[in-house]
């Protein structure tokens, strides 16, 4: 029995030997696939048809444990030692990162790969393969961690079944993040052996996302991965066979972009991978060596594994291209790439299958904005087709492909002519991918509405309009509704030193549906300075939902003002604090607003335009018998208000009531064609001056020629009185006015602040912030000038010659 | 079960759990050591009476700082000695230093420090794989499965330590080896109480498990790491959580060994870790290698 026992113990020692023989020539590898499970910070890539948080979609998890099973199998099978942090991907095998390191460093292993892939975190889209080591770049902390990066690298970025964007990066961690310090990535940490962590590929990168969900490729990965520990190891000569792996592409259709969002894609990534197409791998004799297909993850990527090094043919067959075959050399375990790029069958010639405009005589006619769109059965060719499209009478445009070259989009450059009949022709030397040209001419016409452009029915600020400096609101009104999709990035402010003016991109107003007009209305986040010019950018390319855009980009001049600045000589005779002091017609309301110039309330009104003998009107005057509040005027006094408009274009006005008499008198105060704060003022300067006594009885708010809206909001805030000091001409030292050519000109010993031209009626005819009016498109006779100077107005008779 | 017993179930069960729930930590003290005088320090490790410290710097260098004469001594400027340092019952230190062989192979050197001669000697010599040094009530030891294996003598006393998922244990010669629960990945840090009687280790995906000698699971503490006996009913270990790169939190936890209670000894954002316990100090490291001690007072 000892005996026995003595020989058994002898068996086991040298068994033990043996394998202590083999293991101290082993080399041993930690394979850590990074991150487990499907949770939040195992990244989800959610591209088509995959939602988010589905288990069969595009994770870093899944992926990064295929490459690790992949390359711990193909490591095994070269003859190394290996350990895997995780065969599953499951919440618990999201190990922490202190537990990684020190199952590594229990292993004993020789060298440790942490496997990744990466993601840029921003809109930045790029595809590269990366390294990591502890410690600075060239000065690792374990010793030839950066040899290992460096013998990794090549490998990966030496594939060609995906598009790289820029050439491969290593990096010490420290080096790559030094906000974290020396803190560094968690699994290298304390890592005792040579550690590297890679990032084979950028996974926010769409394409790349399918190819991660693909087990080729990321077998491709594991293998590639080898040969780096092969290299390092130096034992590339150890193993025999090698990989064939490629991808199989249309030539020329382009790649669908199926996500809900367009994906960027670079390169080859453009076209149209090919599912299912069959590849063998035939050796010298033509004899079938293996078989497999490409895959259907909308990569068509094939890979033969272990192949005997020798010279193979490669055949790739599908029912819809033709087959294609190339010559491949396989060396030892070595990685050898044969892309494909197939040419479809194409074995009819090209036809229009579908076009629009479709009209015939008695249709009604076609919007001028109208693109015209030729569908093929085939993908064309795109200098033949492009040249052989002609149009009577010719029209300045630019040709798009879509679907792959089946479908061509001619879009006019500005917009076809209005009431013009316009002929199509494709001529029949428009040749399909394949190169056959079309048998007979296509032609089709279309006959164009009478309207070709965007007609501005109102914009504001107008050109020289006074803007309050608080946040100004734009806005810009056009005949149909606006197509509202980055409307925004068409309107532009510019100060005098051409720094763009931010929006309240929260504030914008656009038109809807049912809208009688469309518009768009934006606020800015910031004032504008007072006494300082700006510019208001309209771009030509504004459209309304059928494309049908501006004739030309609008730029507007206006001048930033304080409306509510000290105005010498006025006297405040009302604050409208008390809202309770006034009402407003019955569809009306009023009531106290912050929104204010002066002191802590004004007046606001929410009207709704009644009819009357006069029109439709709202009346805004003083509640109570007797009237709470009490305002005497005299004949050549002025009174001034300050309004909040709506950009209603309706008129405003201010009726003076004559008490003697029981009549009154309308001055208008102007149309309400802003936003914002603005000061109004009129001299009454036709009151009878006898011994009547006049009283401010209320303002009127009239429907105008222009009026866009017989509803909305304006508010009143401190209503002023001048008392006449005989203002004329002769009363500001030296004011000239005169009209000159086009031009009325003011002229003073101080700065004009203004002027407005007003007909015989005392109605607003047009208005500058400066101290020349343009009058070209004034029609001849007798105005008004109305001249404001340091707050004080004065007005003139002038003839338009 | 019918109504009554019911009833005296739930109240067994409050009576039960009011002690734990009464149960408070207070942590009386909390001071940086070495500041000014080290850079980072990692992989702290107190030594049973609680006098001296071993740990390692940023470039890998092993030392022991001794709390009685405030001196810091050099052990070893190997790089990543101090990893997996510990201290043997002896009182001398057993650790691990590594070269790189011309094939890329990595040899490990077990190797045993005296903190009193301060002169180190070489226990196994360099070889391919694992070998790590293991502590033991009465010296210490190198394991190197597969290989060349190294006591300190032939009575070490009891220990513990983990190979890929077994736990082994010995006492009075004899080794058992347990695997309790399944853990692909395996175990790790496993420690004896200071009683000799029970065995924390770490199993990767399940948390830190308590075992009797015999195997049979006591507890299960939850999912933290690197558990140390502070006192043979209380565990300090280390609750860090990542994103898969970089962690975003670490915190020390006081552990009660039969799993009915626990309390935070560190805040989650004081990226407080690599606890250690010996002689009713509590030391740890912080994410960038600051060193503190903690001093605790449990209430029961």
């Amino acid at each position: 029995m000892k005996k026995n026992i003595f020989k058994s113990m002898m068996a086991a020692l040298l068994a033990v030997m043996a394998v202590n023989v083999a293991t101290a020539q082993q080399p041993h590898v930690y394979i850590n696939p990074g991150h487990g499970g499907y949770d939040s910070d195992d990244r989800n890539m959610v591209i088509y048809p995959f939602h988010q948080g589905d288990s069969a979609g595009s994770w870093e998890s899944k992926s990064n444990l295929r490459k690790g099973l992949a390359l711990q199998e193909i490591l095994q099978r070269k003859g190394y030692q290996t350990s895997i942090s995780r065969v599953t991907n499951t919440t618990a095998d999201d190990l922490a990162l202190s537990t990684i390191v020190a199952l590594c460093n229990q292993s004993g292993a020789d060298v440790f790969y942490s496997i990744h892939s990466n993601a840029t975190g921003s809109s930045a889209v790029n595809n590269f393969p990366m390294v990591f080591y502890r410690g600075y770049t060239g000065s690792p902390q374990v010793a030839n961690a950066d040899v290992l990066a460096a013998d990794l690298e090549p490998y990966l970025y030496a594939s060609q079944t995906t598009v790289w964007t820029h050439n491969y990066q290593i990096w010490g961690d420290w080096s790559f993040r030094p906000e974290w310090g020396t803190q560094g990535y968690g699994v290298l940490r304390g890592n005792r052996a040579v550690a590297n962590l890679s990032e084979g590929s950028f996974h926010d990168y769409i394409p790349e996302a399918y190819r991660l969900l693909g087990l080729q490729y990321c077998w491709m990965e594991g293998w590639n991965i080898s040969l780096g520990a092969d290299k390092y190891f130096d034992r590339l000569g150890n193993f025999s066979q090698g990989v064939i792996s490629g991808n199989v592409r249309d030539d020329r259709i382009k790649r669908l972009q199926e996500n809900p969002q367009p994906f960027i894609v670079y390169g080859d990534d453009n076209l149209m991978p090919i599912h299912g197409a069959t590849v063998r791998l035939l050796d010298d004799n033509g004899t079938e060596v293996q078989r497999t297909m490409t895959d259907t993850l909308r990569n068509g990527i094939y890979t033969f594994k272990y192949v005997n090094p020798g010279t193979y043919t490669v055949e790739v067959t599908e029912p819809s291209h033709f087959t294609q075959t190339a010559t491949v050399t396989v060396n030892a375990n070595a990685s050898t790439y044969q892309n494909f790029y197939l040419k479809r069958v194409r074995d009819t010639p090209p036809v229009v299958v579908d076009y629009s405009p479709v009209w015939h005589e008695d249709d009604p006619a076609v919007k001028c904005s109208t693109p015209i769109v030729l569908s093929f059965n085939w993908d064309m060719d795109s200098v033949t087709t492009c040249s052989a499209f002609t149009l009577d009478p010719p029209v300045e445009g630019n040709f798009k492909w879509e679907d792959s070259y089946y479908r061509l989009v001619f879009t006019p450059k500005d917009a076809f002519d209005v009431n013009t009949l316009y002929t199509l022709t494709l001529k029949k030397s428009a040749e399909h991918g394949g190169g056959t040209a079309m048998d007979e001419d296509f032609t089709m016409q279309f006959y164009t509405q009478p309207r070709n452009h965007l007609s501005e029915l109102a914009v504001f600020p107008y050109e020289g309009a006074p803007v309050h400096f608080k946040t100004p609101t734009v806005e810009l009104r056009v005949d149909s509704l606006l197509d509202t999709y980055n409307l925004f990035q068409k309107l532009r402010v510019l100060d005098s030193e051409g720094n763009e003016l931010a929006w309240n991109k929260r504030s914008i107003k656009y038109n809807k549906n049912g809208d009688d007009y469309g518009f768009v209305r934006i606020p800015l986040t910031r004032d504008i300075e007072a006494g300082k010019d700006y510019h208001f950018i309209l771009d030509v390319d504004i459209a309304d939902t059928a494309g049908i855009h501006l004739p030309a980009a609008r730029h507007i001049v206006f001048k930033g003002v304080d409306a509510g600045a000290d105005k010498p000589g006025m006297e405040v005779v009302e604050e409208f604090e008390n809202a309770a002091d006034f009402y407003a017609g019955t569809k009306s309301t009023v009531s106290a607003s912050n929104e204010r110039l002066f002191g802590s309330k004004s007046l606001q009104v929410d009207y709704q335009l009644e009819y009357s003998w006069e029109g439709y009107e709202t009346k805004i005057q003083p509640a109570g018998s007797p009237p709470a509040i009490d305002v005497p005027y005299a004949p050549g006094d002025t009174l001034g208000v300050h309004v909040w408009g709506d950009m209603s274009y309706n008129d405003l006005y201010a009726v003076i009531r004559l008490e003697n008499t029981g009549g009154e008198q309308w001055y208008k105060l102007g149309t309400i064609d802003f936003h914002g704060w603005r000061y109004l003022s009129v001299p009454l300067n036709t009151l009878p001056d006898d011994e009547s006594v006049f009283r401010f009885d209320r303002f009127m708010v009239m429907e105008g020629d222009k009026s866009f809206s017989m509803k909305g909001t304006i508010r009143f805030d401190n209503l002023l009185r001048a008392e006449c000091s005989g203002i004329d001409e002769a009363s500001i030292a030296g004011l000239k006015v005169k009209c000159e050519g086009d031009y009325i000109v003011a002229s003073a010993d101080t700065w004009i602040q203004g002027m407005e031209l007003l007909d015989i009626q005392g109605r607003s005819i047009k208005a500058t912030g400066g101290n020349c009016l343009n009058v070209a498109d004034v029609a001849t006779g007798v105005y008004l000038v109305r001249v404001h100077i340091n707050g004080r107005t004065a007005t003139s008779k002038v003839v338009v010659k | 079960m019918n109504k009554k017993s019911t009833i005296v179930t739930v109240l067994l069960a409050v009576v039960m759990l009011l002690p734990a729930m009464a149960q408070e930590v207070e942590v009386t003290s909390r001071q940086r050591l070495l500041e000014g005088v080290e850079g980072p320090a990692f992989y702290p490790v107190l030594n049973t009476t609680g006098d001296r410290l071993l740990f390692s710097t940023q470039d890998g260098a092993l030392k022991c700082y001794d709390f009685a004469d405030d001196v810091t001594t050099v052990v070893t400027r190997d790089y990543v000695a101090g990893n997996d340092a510990c201290w043997g019952g002896d009182g001398k230190v057993y650790f691990v230093t590594q070269e790189t062989g011309d094939n890329r192979l990595i040899y490990r050197t077990g190797r045993c420090y005296d903190v009193r001669t301060r002169e180190t000697a070489t226990v196994t010599q360099a070889q391919h794989g694992a070998v790590r040094a293991v502590p033991a009530t009465r010296g210490g030891a190198l394991r190197a499965p597969g290989g060349q294996n190294y006591a300190s003598s032939t009575d070490i006393g009891s220990a513990a330590w983990t190979e890929g998922n077994r736990v082994h244990v010995t006492v009075n010669g004899e080794e058992r080896v347990f695997s309790p629960v399944d853990s692909w990945a395996g175990y790790l840090w496993a420690s004896l109480s200071p009683d000799g009687k029970r065995v924390a280790f770490f199993a990767a995906g399940k948390g830190i498990v308590v075992i009797d000698l015999r195997g049979q699971m006591l507890a299960m503490l939850g999912n933290y790491e690197m558990p140390c006996w502070y006192n043979n009913d209380y565990l300090v270990a280390q609750n860090a959580k990542d994103d898969g790169h970089q962690f975003t939190s670490s915190q020390l936890m006081l552990l009660k060994a039969d799993g009915t209670w626990q309390a935070e000894l560190t805040k989650p954002a004081s990226m407080s870790m690599q606890p250690t316990c010996g002689g009713g100090r509590i030391v740890y490291t912080t994410i960038d290698g600051l060193l503190y001690e903690m001093r605790i007072n449990i209430h029961e």
